[in-house]
């Protein structure tokens, strides 16, 4: 046989050619209180890539997480087969023993040791016992050139950005010879160029017979490499959709339901005073002291959603830092703030004067193990307290919930741990922050990464209200699409400068990319 | 493989009665106190009903007041992820100050008693300023701090005891409040919280959140009561010792700091998630270093205290492994080790649950060397019930 070498699949059994490598059915999973999967029947062929869609909350984190074996066998009802065999995963090894690699959401990674010791995490390969670190460098380096990433194994893995950091682990979730691979977003945190390669090899998978479920939020790229969509909703499959044979309306129209429709036409006004102005402002490295972000001159007004625009590593994030006083490194030029000058030196000044941030890593923006309510307060307890310090506390749960029913944050009261929400409703207590504490600027880093489409599409229209009612909102993004939804104007940064500013009659997802990639 | 299927799969259909204790919430946050409770049945049988009597009851208090008051600073500091292991020898030191000024230079007890605190505020600024400002982690700078407090503390003293204290300063220790005026201070005490509660329950009612006044009411004052009513009978037999209001004033007065002002606030989220709090706009480096002055109090009062108990300064001796007592009682009274989560109160009980196993087995003449093995295997049980219902009680959802 041939030598199960790189990224080859394991031999196929001998069954017709036709017959289906996974079949789910009645797959039932419930948490204390929810109902999580529902009685899901779902069929996946050898080479099929299947795309995953659907709001927060609707199961699809839970399947995938039963199909790799998350939540152990026993945990749910219901039967899985593998190619003819019943498959019962007691854990994500047991799972990967029987074929099944699944890439979680959330880049999961041992930031201390090099790229090489990440890859072969758990699977060194050895000799007489002992780590062959020759063989797992070689090995690691030709893994990762099959994916034509240009990567030294020998780093340490905390010092590559997160992208890089998750594609790693997308070549290391290959190398395990899965028949079934499962990814979890795995364009969340991905550059277009970056997404492209990683599409290109699920292609060269597909082509192997490895099939492929992923969940994604974005409709262009689950257009562009999907065969079929399979869209879920409270638990069950809404809908499954042959991907030639369908358009984005239908499959938005399926996951939306009725809740709301994303193009509803806006109202917008018109620009006020400027309340956030940049000049000639610079912003360094931590290391080296390299400019990141050069002679930025920004107008941000009030009552206006300003996007920055920039791939990773252009140096948008690191201006919205700098602004917020979050930037470790140096800066320089002049901020100013309703006029005045301006320099947060650190978080705390920003939110004093009114500026709130919400980072681009939820899990470093909420206090996961906290309620919905300690989270919320957080940013507004000066305000809360009497001259003591002792919080009003009672004041204090009537504003946050009048922000969870305003938000329609979904959970079951406001002393719901913050960890247990989805993607969406996590994003949610984050703006409710900022809202209780009343900033009149917000700066948003990347603000619906890992958040579904119809509360990404809420989560625009909360805002869109709060730029009506004359906050300014600063947006920064690597998602084009989002900032054409989204923003009244565009800036985009491009190795560090504002390459150009786009007006709201001119955005289009294609421009934004042209001038980004200087076209 | 198929033996485990099925083994889950009974586990799934029947579960034990161990889930279903785990499973419930009211059970699971008072897991605590029912342990307690069945030690305390266990010691009443096993000492023929002496270890239930308010003289014992009393005598046990007294024996776990000093590691109850360095457990509370435990708490409030494991709580933003700081360790204090210095704790122990701190109040050794506190202890020398208070004694030298007073046995060798005569000066006025209380006098002596504040310049004493003084000195601990001053060793909770001095680490708390190493942790701040100069970035060293809280675990070294206050092992480092357990050697050289000891040190300093045998060099002023050569390592000899002073004493004996001035009778005013023991009476802190060993005086009692009569049993009169005791049964009213503790009865007031409790109907000035449910006037409070009842007040804040009225104004969230009028607010639209609160509900039902009287479940939530009945709620807060249940326990209140049941503890007022078994204070109130120990207290009936020669009252209340002074050192035990002592510990009573300081728990109730971290307990509000910590859960009814922004401070508090803070802290639980600076140990949440540091980076999310310094993002909320908190002054995460104040906060911390405030924490260690609230230590400082801490080894102050602590110091005081201990000194006057033992009616003289051992250096060598005094206070030696407090802060691992402390540090286990706050983590048996349900304080994360990670931080974010953390009562006070929990930790007066994990104080008195590890005082009530050396004073159980005491009466029963257990050696001492079987008295630390037994600790040490409930130190690591109650940590392990915790835990376990703590992964069983949350559970991410899709």
């Amino acid at each position: 046989m041939t030598a199960s070498v790189g990224l080859q699949p394991r031999r196929m059994p001998e069954r017709p050619p036709t017959a289906p490598l996974v079949e789910v059915t009645k797959l039932t999973k419930t948490f204390p209180g929810v109902l999580a999967v529902d009685q899901v029947d779902l069929t996946i062929a050898p080479g099929e890539i299947v795309a995953l869609l659907g709001p927060n909350g609707a199961g699809k984190s839970t399947l995938i997480q039963i199909l790799s074996g998350v939540h152990p066998a026993g945990s749910w009802t219901g039967e899985i087969r593998m190619n003819g065999q019943i498959f019962r995963p007691t854990s994500v090894a047991d799972a990967e023993r029987g074929g099944v690699a699944f890439l979680a959401q959330e880049v999961g990674v041992a930031p201390g040791l090099t790229v090489a010791e990440n890859m072969t995490l758990n699977n060194e390969p050895s000799r007489w016992g002992f780590i062959d670190r020759p063989r797992q460098l070689a090995e690691t380096r030709a893994a990762l050139s099959a994916f034509d990433l240009d990567i030294d194994p020998t780093l340490e893995m905390g010092r590559l950005d997160l992208a890089t950091q998750q594609l790693v682990l997308i070549v290391r979730a290959l190398s395990k010879n899965a028949q079934l691979l499962i990814l979890d977003e795995p364009t969340a945190a991905l550059t277009e160029r970056e997404a492209e390669r990683l599409f290109n090899r699920m292609r060269a998978l597909k082509a192997l017979g490895v099939a492929i479920i992923f969940v994604s939020h974005r409709l262009a790229e689950v257009f562009a490499i999907s065969d079929r969509i399979v869209v879920m909703r409270d638990g069950r499959i809404g809908g499954v959709f042959t991907t030639s044979e369908t358009s984005r309306d239908a499959v938005v129209a399926e996951m939306v339901g009725s809740r709301l429709s994303r193009t509803t036409p806006e109202e917008r006004a018109n620009a006020g005073k400027v309340a956030l102005a940049t000049r000639d402002f610079n912003v360094f490295a931590v290391e080296g002291g390299r400019p990141l972000a050069v002679n930025i001159d920004l107008d941000l007004h009030q009552g206006e959603i300003l996007g920055l625009f920039g791939l990773l590593g252009s140096g948008a994030l690191e201006i919205a830092m700098a602004l917020f006083g979050a930037w470790p490194g140096k800066t320089s030029g002049e901020i100013r703030l309703n006029g005045a000058r301006f320099s947060p030196t650190d978080p705390s000044r920003a939110v004093a004067a009114g500026i709130g941030l919400i980072a681009q890593d939820r899990r470093d923006g909420l206090s996961s193990e906290h309620s919905i309510y300690d989270n919320t307060i957080l940013a507004h307890l000066g305000a809360l307290s009497n001259r003591f310090g002792f919080i009003d506390a009672m004041a204090a749960r009537r504003l946050v919930q009048d922000l969870f029913d305003r938000l329609h944050i979904k959970a079951q009261s406001l002393d719901t741990i913050v960890g247990t929400l989805s993607g969406g409703n996590q994003q949610k207590v984050q703006v409710a922050r900022w809202l209780a504490a009343g900033v009149k600027v917000l700066l948003l880093v990347d603000p619906t990464r890992g958040v579904d489409v119809g509360a990404r599409a809420e989560i625009h229209r909360i805002w869109r209200e709060l730029a009506l009612s004359g906050s300014a909102i600063l947006l920064v993004s690597s998602d084009a699409e989002e900032l054409v939804d989204a923003c009244d104007r565009v800036a985009v940064v491009r190795s560090g400068r504002i390459a150009d500013t786009v007006g709201r009659a001119d955005i289009s997802e294609e421009r934004l990319l042209r001038v980004a990639a200087g076209i | 493989m198929s033996e485990i299927h099925t083994i889950d799969a009974s586990i799934a259909q029947a579960p034990s009665l161990l889930q279903i204790i785990l499973n419930n919430r009211s059970l699971r946050d008072s897991t605590l106190l029912i342990v307690l409770a069945a030690i305390w049945i266990f010691f009443y049988f096993a000492t023929g009903g002496t270890f239930l009597t308010q003289r014992n009851l009393v005598l046990l208090a007294l024996q776990t007041a000093i590691v109850a008051l360095a457990a509370i600073s435990a708490v409030m500091l494991i709580i933003t992820r700081n360790f204090d292991l210095s704790i122990g020898s701190a109040v050794a030191l506190v202890g020398v100050v208070v004694a030298v000024l007073t046995v060798k230079f005569g000066m006025e007890p209380w006098l002596a008693a504040g310049l004493a605190i003084a000195t601990g505020l001053l060793m909770g600024a001095w680490q708390g300023w190493w942790v701040t400002k100069m970035g060293v982690s809280s675990f070294i700078v206050t092992l480092s701090g357990m050697l050289y407090f000891r040190g300093i503390s045998m060099i002023i003293t050569n390592g000899a005891t002073v004493a004996p204290l001035p009778a005013q300063l023991k009476s802190i220790a060993t005086g009692f409040l009569p049993p009169a005026p005791s049964i009213a201070l503790i009865a007031a005490s409790f109907l000035l919280f449910l006037f409070v509660r009842a007040r804040e329950l009225r104004r969230g009612v009028a607010l639209g959140v609160v509900r039902q006044f009287n479940a939530e009411l009945v709620r807060a004052a249940a326990p209140a009561a049941a503890a007022s009513m078994a204070a109130i009978w120990i207290a009936s037999w020669q009252g209340v010792p002074y050192l035990i209001a002592l510990v009573a004033v300081c728990a109730v007065a971290a307990d509000t700091l910590m859960r009814r002002t922004s401070y508090g606030a803070q802290l639980y989220a600076i140990g949440g998630n540091p980076v999310a709090a310094r993002l909320s706009g908190i002054k995460v480096e104040r906060s911390i270093f405030i924490n260690f002055l609230i230590a400082g109090l801490a080894y102050g009062i602590t110091g005081v205290a201990l000194t006057a108990r033992v009616s003289g300064a051992i250096a060598g001796s005094a206070g030696l492994f407090l802060e691992l007592d402390a540090i286990a009682a706050a983590i048996i009274g349900g304080t994360a080790l990670n931080g974010g989560r953390g009562r006070i109160f929990g930790a007066l009980v994990g104080a008195l649950l590890m005082g009530s196993l050396n004073n159980g087995m005491s009466l029963m003449n257990v050696p001492t060397f079987y008295q630390d093995t037994a600790r040490g295997a409930v130190l690591l049980l109650a940590v392990a019930i915790d835990q376990l219902s703590r992964r069983r009680g949350v559970r991410a959802q899709s």
